[in-house]
């Protein structure tokens, strides 16, 4: 029977019951329900206390203990929302319209006004609440007596009043969330915000001093804990500002510490913290705005410690620590909470709370730049020397956040759309190419991201014509070749090559330790694996070295035709060169013989000997004739001295493909020559010399009535104005068989002389003939030539009057030798397809240069052919054009 | 009068090689020697561009070429083409490619089955000669052939009369096909 008693649903139980006792239960039960209005409605009064609890009594007599509980509670809840929810929501009505328009006024006014409001709201219902708290306690206490005097002894229990008081809290949040005007949140949002600003404006006086401090500290502050040196210089005065502040913190303290009472904790933490982050970005991008020069990382940080640290710290000891522990969101402790406490100046223990905070607050502060950074990449590799700072930065938010991959995606986008573009030159793009490489390799010594990068990059520059060239041309030239660029000697690749060099020494150095033990324990410990993105397809980071020469070289695909287009280069260099002073062009050999390999630059290296070897012939054949002219014959007294002559004696197979042009040079130049080349064949029997007369240069100086002129040209320019010396007047087609040259040829040589002013054109009797005039004096000219009388001119060397053949007359020459053999195996074998023309070529085109090309530029070779009505293609078989 | 005076400086001069003194071959000699010197020849006659005359190995094998002649100006044999095909053994060039007209051809010194009767591919031969010149001669025989030891001897009986002989070439003259 015990048992069933105790049990609420015991039926049993009712009919124990008398009506006596219905009516005992039906009476109390009310009265109780009209003492909990009275008590509820009292307000403060409670003075009905003593009944209440004797009717609380009364009911619980009959084990309805819960039922006393449930209508409590009931009430309560009707009360508060009636009088508390309802008159606080009220007290927010007149933003629930108004509140954007206010916000975006930014009135300062406002927001002392609305934190007056929210103060006054809050007290109101924290009153309501306290005093229903009261009542609940009566409540309790009223239970509680009812237990010992039925159990008789007194046995304390709390849970009553635990269960009871978190119900309460929990029917407090539940109907203010229910009754929760939706522009609420954005209010506490902007309040925060508005508290916060005012707070940071405050600070900003001492904000400026830790920018001064910054300049003076960088070095010492590049580590972490050296943040905590200059904080705790500005210790006291933070302290100092923080006291004037304090009734500010506390005004925010005492409102977040109300919500948090109502249920508000997350809100009101979302409320603060999206305050403290918007703040902050606000703050990074002031900070950090479009100057690469500066690292702002470290004054970030610092601004973190100044500001939103120190009101956090603030706040949640006003809140009390203990609270603050549910105050973070993140529930996990990171590893990283531990700090030491030193980093927490003017704070003695920092709590866990706090640590956590700065680590939310560092991250996004790193997010933050580095989605700052990366969006401004391509402009900060642009200043890349100058932006290093920025990219420092960058380089250790990714390290934070580990977001590489956006740094890709985003920087590919950039260079699509603003480099790799028809109108950027080729030069501007390798330069670019070589900024990024040397950036990239800052943020990412492993080459992994640089590699994605880097791949559209090359696949563009492979698409132009030009690339080979700018490249030897940043390799050979010290001054990286671009004019638009210019002082900008980072870029030179022949820095580069340097550098190579010394690396390479260097590793020969470690080579001798590598067979100490330690060594190879050092060498082991400092081994990190690759990043997560690394495409294991592309092998691992020992392969990958960084190495810009060799990304360069990555671009045209192989080394050959590199060291291909140098040795065109090189050859003009070498031809039109007076002297044989080659030193710099040793010394760029020897690095690029590093890079590229003994063998490669073989032909290089002969034709750098040639010219060393033609320094000694050549003396050595002026000395023997001057000697001979002197012991015999006078026959050399009309002829030239030998002395003007110096020649460059090349093994032409190794030299590459020269330009013949036939050339008469004048009578007495022409015996000197010859002359030479018999002492050259006396000297060097059997060898004898063919001389390439149109090649070289010449020193020439005319003399006018009124002037003289210096000039260094080309032989075939020296050869026209000699002609001038006898005659006065030339046609062109006269002048052009005279010297041997076609007469397209000498019309566009000529105009060298026409420009100076020396000879003046004028149409002759025979439309297509021109007439050339020598000028006399500077007044003949009818025009101003702007060189005076004693100016030295060189002539570049202009497009189409390069002496030796380009890398692209080659390759139009390799594909004549194709078009040759196409047309040789169409007239045998009739008609063929692709494939089969592909592998004959392959098969039979084996001479130099062999044939090397793939199916696709064989078809786009072929469909030229179709298209010059040489082939026909039917039925996808080529065949000669009848 | 302007004087100009001519200093020719640094004129680049290429020294003759030293000539070249071919030692003779021995009479054995291994495929690779051959198939670089047809390689050349194929090369010479690639880029020599005789016209008339072409010849090419076939798809996998060196040693077998086709040949193209086509008649020459002013013969009986104007406006026709012939294809050939060249063998070329071991040995070569120290014996003569067996050299066939794969097409018909009606004249005195090809037989029916396109043998050819000519007397450097036979006892003239000499190493000295190549595809180019073997073509050659092919197609200069087309205009002047042997008459007194033909192979098909219709032909050299109608020789003489040449605008009987232009019609007897048109009627069997079969064109190439693609």
């Amino acid at each position: 029977m015990e048992d069933w008693s105790s049990s609420p649903f015991n039926l049993g139980i009712l009919d124990s019951l008398t009506d006596d006792a219905i009516q005992e239960i039906v009476d109390s039960y009310n009265d109780f329900c009209a003492a909990t209005q009275v008590l509820l409605h009292g307000a403060g009064d409670l003075s009905v206390g003593s009944e209440f609890v004797a009717h609380v009594h009364g009911l619980c007599k009959h084990g309805l203990d819960s039922l006393v509980r449930d209508h409590f509670l009931r009430a309560l809840e009707g009360t508060f929302q009636k009088n508390g929810a309802f008159k606080f929501w009220r007290h927010f009505d007149a933003y629930g319209n108004g509140t954007e328009l206010e916000m975006n006024n930014c009135n300062p006014d406002s927001g002392d006004e609305v934190q007056e409001v929210l103060c006054k709201a809050l007290e109101g219902i924290s009153m309501e609440k306290q005093y229903q708290e009261k009542c609940l306690l009566m409540l309790v206490h009223a239970l509680q007596s009812f237990k010992d005097h039925v159990s008789g002894g007194s046995h304390s229990s709390d849970a009553d009043r635990v269960y009871l008081l978190s119900k309460y809290q929990m029917l407090v949040s539940s109907v203010l969330t229910a009754t929760l005007p939706r522009h609420f949140p954005d209010m506490l949002n902007w309040y925060f915000k508005e508290r916060l600003e005012e707070l940071s404006s405050i600070m900003a006086g001492d904000d400026s001093e830790i920018q001064d401090d910054d300049g003076m500290g960088l070095e010492e502050r590049s580590t972490m804990s050296s943040g905590a040196v200059q904080m705790e210089i500005d210790d006291s005065s933070i302290q100092g500002r923080f006291s004037e502040n304090n009734k500010l913190v506390k005004n925010i303290g005492k409102i977040v510490r109300d919500l948090r009472n109502l249920g508000f904790t997350s809100m009101t933490e979302d409320a603060y913290a999206s305050a403290i982050f918007l703040l902050l970005k606000a703050k990074v991008h002031d900070l950090a705005g479009d100057d690469y020069r500066s690292s702002v990382l470290e004054s970030v940080k610092g601004w973190i410690q100044a500001v939103p640290l120190q009101f956090l710290n603030a706040l949640l000891a006003y809140l009390g620590d203990s609270i603050s522990y549910d105050t973070v969101s993140s529930g996990l402790k990171s590893p990283l909470a531990a700090r030491p406490s030193s980093f927490y100046p003017g704070i003695d223990t920092p709590s866990e709370g706090l640590v956590r905070w700065q680590l939310r607050l560092e991250y996004f502060a790193y997010e933050t730049l580095q989605d700052l950074r990366i969006a401004k990449l391509f402009e900060i590799i642009v200043d890349y020397p100058d932006s290093l700072p920025a990219i420092e930065d960058l380089k250790q938010c990714l390290e934070y956040t580990g977001q590489h991959s956006k740094l890709v995606e985003s920087f590919i986008s950039a260079l699509r759309y603003r480099l790799l573009t028809a109108g950027a030159s080729t030069n501007d793009i390798l330069h670019q190419y070589v900024s990024t490489i040397k950036a990239l390799r800052t943020i990412d010594p492993a080459g992994v991201f640089l590699e994605a990068v880097g791949e559209p990059i090359r696949d563009y520059l492979r698409g132009r014509k030009d690339t080979i060239k700018c490249i030897v041309t940043m390799l050979t030239d010290g001054t990286g070749g671009n004019s638009n660029i210019s002082g900008n000697t980072g870029d030179s690749l022949l820095e580069e090559l340097n550098r190579d060099e010394q690396s390479q020494e260097n590793t020969g150095l470690d080579d001798d330790f590598h067979t100490d033990d330690k060594q190879a324990w050092i060498n082991a410990a400092r081994w990190e694996p690759d990043p997560v993105e690394a495409d294991p397809l592309k092998g691992s980071r020992n392969r990958r070295k960084v190495d810009i020469l060799g990304m360069i070289v990555g671009i045209v695909g192989s080394k050959d035709q590199l060291v291909n287009e140098y040795r065109v280069m090189l050859a003009e260099k070498l031809l039109n060169k007076s002297g044989y002073d080659i030193d710099t062009e040793l010394r760029t050999l020897e690095l690029l013989k590093i890079h590229f390999g003994e063998s490669s630059m073989q032909k290089c290296e002969i034709m750098l000997n040639d010219l060393i070897g033609s320094k000694r012939t050549n003396s050595n054949i002026k000395a023997t004739i001057n000697q001979l002219s002197r012991t015999g014959s006078e026959t050399e007294g009309t002829g030239l001295p030998m002395d003007i002559l110096d020649a460059t004696i090349i093994s032409s197979n190794f030299w590459p493909q020269i330009q013949d042009e036939s050339l008469n040079i004048p009578p007495p130049v022409d015996q000197l020559l010859s002359d030479y080349s018999k002492r050259f064949n006396e000297i060097k029997t059997p060898r004898k010399l063919m001389w390439k007369k149109n090649l070289g240069a010449v020193k020439l100086e005319l003399q006018f009535e009124d002037r003289k002129m210096q000039f260094t040209v080309p032989p075939v320019q020296a050869a026209i104005i000699m002609k001038f010396q006898d005659q006065a007047s030339w046609t062109s087609k006269n002048l052009a068989a005279a010297i041997g040259i076609p007469i397209d040829v000498l019309n566009r040589r000529i105009n060298f002389w026409i420009s100076k002013g020396v000879i003046a054109e004028t149409l002759g009797a025979d439309s297509n003939s021109h007439v050339f005039t020598l000028m006399e004096g500077v007044g003949d000219t009818g025009k101003s030539v702007g060189n005076s009388g004693n100016s030295e001119d060189l002539v570049g060397d202009e497009e189409g009057e390069r002496s030796v053949a380009s890398v692209e007359d080659q390759l139009r020459k390799e594909m004549t030798v194709y078009e040759k053999f196409i047309m040789g195996m169409l007239t045998n074998f009739g008609s063929m397809a692709l494939d089969r023309i592909h592998n004959t070529l392959k098969m039979f085109c084996v001479a130099d240069p062999s044939y090397d090309k793939s199916l696709q530029q064989l078809q786009s070779f072929l469909s030229g052919l179709v298209s010059e009505e040489m082939l026909e293609l039917r039925d996808g078989m080529y065949s000669l054009k009848k | 009068m302007a004087a100009v005076n001519g200093y020719p400086d640094n004129t680049p001069v290429v020294p003759n090689a030293a000539p070249v003194t071919q030692v003779p071959p021995a009479k054995t000699v291994d495929s690779q020697s051959v198939l670089k010197r047809l390689q050349s020849e194929l090369m010479a006659l690639m880029m020599g561009g005789d016209p008339g005359v072409s010849a090419f190995p076939e798809e996998d094998n060196i040693f077998c070429w086709k040949g193209t002649i086509t008649g020459s100006k002013d013969t009986v044999f104007e406006g026709t083409e012939y294809r050939l095909s060249l063998s070329f053994s071991n040995d070569y060039p120290f014996k003569p490619p067996k050299v066939k007209f794969e097409t018909s051809c009606f004249h005195p010194n090809v037989d029916i089955y396109g043998n050819i009767c000519l007397d450097i591919l036979q006892d003239k031969w000499s190493s000295a000669y190549d595809v180019r010149t073997i073509l050659l001669s092919i197609q200069s025989l087309l205009g002047e052939p042997n008459i007194s030891s033909p192979l098909n001897t219709h032909a050299a009986q109608l020789w003489s009369n040449q605008e009987e002989y232009r019609k007897m070439v048109e009627k069997l003259y079969k064109p190439l096909t693609a």
